[in-house]
């Protein structure tokens, strides 16, 4: 192992200062924090909780049904990320929705649903929207290529969230938060500093290798016990200050803030995202007058308290029983990088 | 959903760039970042290339440790 990762190690082992809860924004930090044996290093009074960064997770069960209902009332084809076809609706997933005859098609990339509906044009095309400030110029941008097709086949059903008001909601749920670095490379860092010095929130903007996951934890152990607000973006090599200007300038273009619902956390203030008015014809919900739908969680999941650190995974009366990522009957057990997943995989496995 | 890949551009053409990350090769948007070239580090995500980075990128944070402590 090379000089510094030993260094970051040895910190991270060695440290003995106070309690500190650590909140891991995002679920591929959950995910690798995990896959790389992280938490069995880490000295008891480091507490780990998995926010809410998984876009999957947060998804509300009102969406899914939104979805399913274009495809089996609308006969839409939905084109969708891979993850979010498990996840439950009130009463079915899109899974389900598919061996009803509903058109589900998995792509990679929003890009790639544009493609499609560009050689289906005898179809309705809908991408199921979701993610943070890091896929949605994705979305933007598959919408701007549409408009430049004059394709009038392909829409998006949005429910593309942003982080600020989670940070926000969260505050008091941890000590330090680890932030998503891919986040931060398209917003920069401006908000991260200003939570920190007007609101006293410490946080770490953070890679996804072994040795930046290391580096993050062995700087803010140091930095924790100076009691200190603090703020460090210890992902430079992808994360500048002022972030991705084309991709602010090409979300601001299509699309502009409104309140987001988010599973197992409600609604939160300007969380969410949604189409302008001059972009409506790429709305989903206003091209095929979706009706409203309030969305039902089943009593059984904790996801909430899960996200908010109230709770472990393992807490759920249903862990490992009822619910597993063969049979989700929450959100977080269905992504790989859903907490309750990872607690399941990594446990199963006697880790 | 979320994983960021790193890639190395190969070639570029009408604002895309034919990436390979780790052996795979893709074609990716290069809409978000100006005067993109060949042989240019970039982080990928949901096939667009969403950053500009450098090469030596675990030297980089080997580094990085020393600078912030
Ligand atoms: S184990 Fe399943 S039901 Fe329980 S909180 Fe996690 S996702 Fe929800």
């Amino acid at each position: 192992m090379k000089e510094q990762l030993k260094k970051a190690k040895a910190i991270i082992e060695g440290y003995d200062g106070p309690a500190v809860r650590v909140m891991e924004v995002c679920g591929t930090h959950t995910h690798e924090i995990f896959h790389l044996g992280v938490r069995k290093i880490l000295p008891p009074q480091v507490e780990l909780i998995s926010g809410p960064g998984c876009p999957v997770c947060v998804t509300p069960a009102g969406f899914i049904d939104e979805a399913i209902w274009l495809a089996l009332e609308k006969n839409v084809t939905i084109c969708t990320f891979g993850d979010l076809v498990r996840v439950p609706g009130s009463t079915r997933s899109l899974a389900d929705a598919r061996s009803l005859g509903g058109k589900i098609q998995m792509v990679y990339s929003p890009m790639d649903a544009f493609e499609y509906a560009k050689e289906h044009k005898d179809e309705q095309v809908v991408f199921l929207s979701v993610g943070f400030e890091t896929t949605t110029p994705a979305s933007c941008l598959s919408v701007k290529m549409a408009k430049e097709a004059g394709l009038t086949n392909y829409a998006l059903l949005a429910a593309n969230k942003t982080m600020p008001g989670a940070y926000e909601m969260l505050k008091d749920s941890a000590d330090v938060f680890l932030y998503p670095g891919h986040v931060n490379a398209i917003t920069g860092n401006a908000l991260n500093r200003k939570l920190c010095e007007e609101g006293g929130i410490s946080g770490i903007v953070t890679g996804f290798t072994a040795s930046e996951i290391l580096t993050a934890f062995a700087v803010l152990l140091k930095k924790f016990p100076e009691g200190k607000p603090f703020f460090v973006n210890a992902y430079p090599r992808v994360v500048t200050e002022e972030g991705s200007i084309p991709a602010q300038k090409l979300i601001k273009e299509w699309m502009e803030p409104c309140d987001s619902q988010w599973r197992g956390l409600g609604m939160i203030k300007n969380s969410g995202l949604r189409l302008r008015k001059e972009a409506q014809d790429f709305d989903a919900r206003v091209k095929f007058s979706i009706p409203k739908m309030e969305g039902r969680t089943s009593p059984a999941c904790r996801c909430g308290d899960v996200l908010q650190g109230k709770c472990r995974p393992t807490d759920c009366k249903v862990f490992g029983k009822g619910c597993t990522p063969l049979h989700p009957i929450g959100a977080c057990m269905v992504s790989n990088e859903g907490a309750c997943s990872a607690y399941y995989q990594y446990n199963s496995r006697g880790e | 959903m979320c994983v960021g890949l790193p890639a190395k551009v190969m070639t570029m053409k009408d604002g895309m760039a034919v990436v390979d990350a780790s052996g795979a090769k893709r074609e990716v948007s290069a809409e978000l970042i100006e005067n993109l070239e060949p042989g240019d580090y970039v982080m990928v995500h949901a096939g667009i290339a969403i950053a500009k980075i450098t090469e030596e990128d675990e030297d980089e944070a080997e580094d990085l440790l020393e600078g912030l402590l």
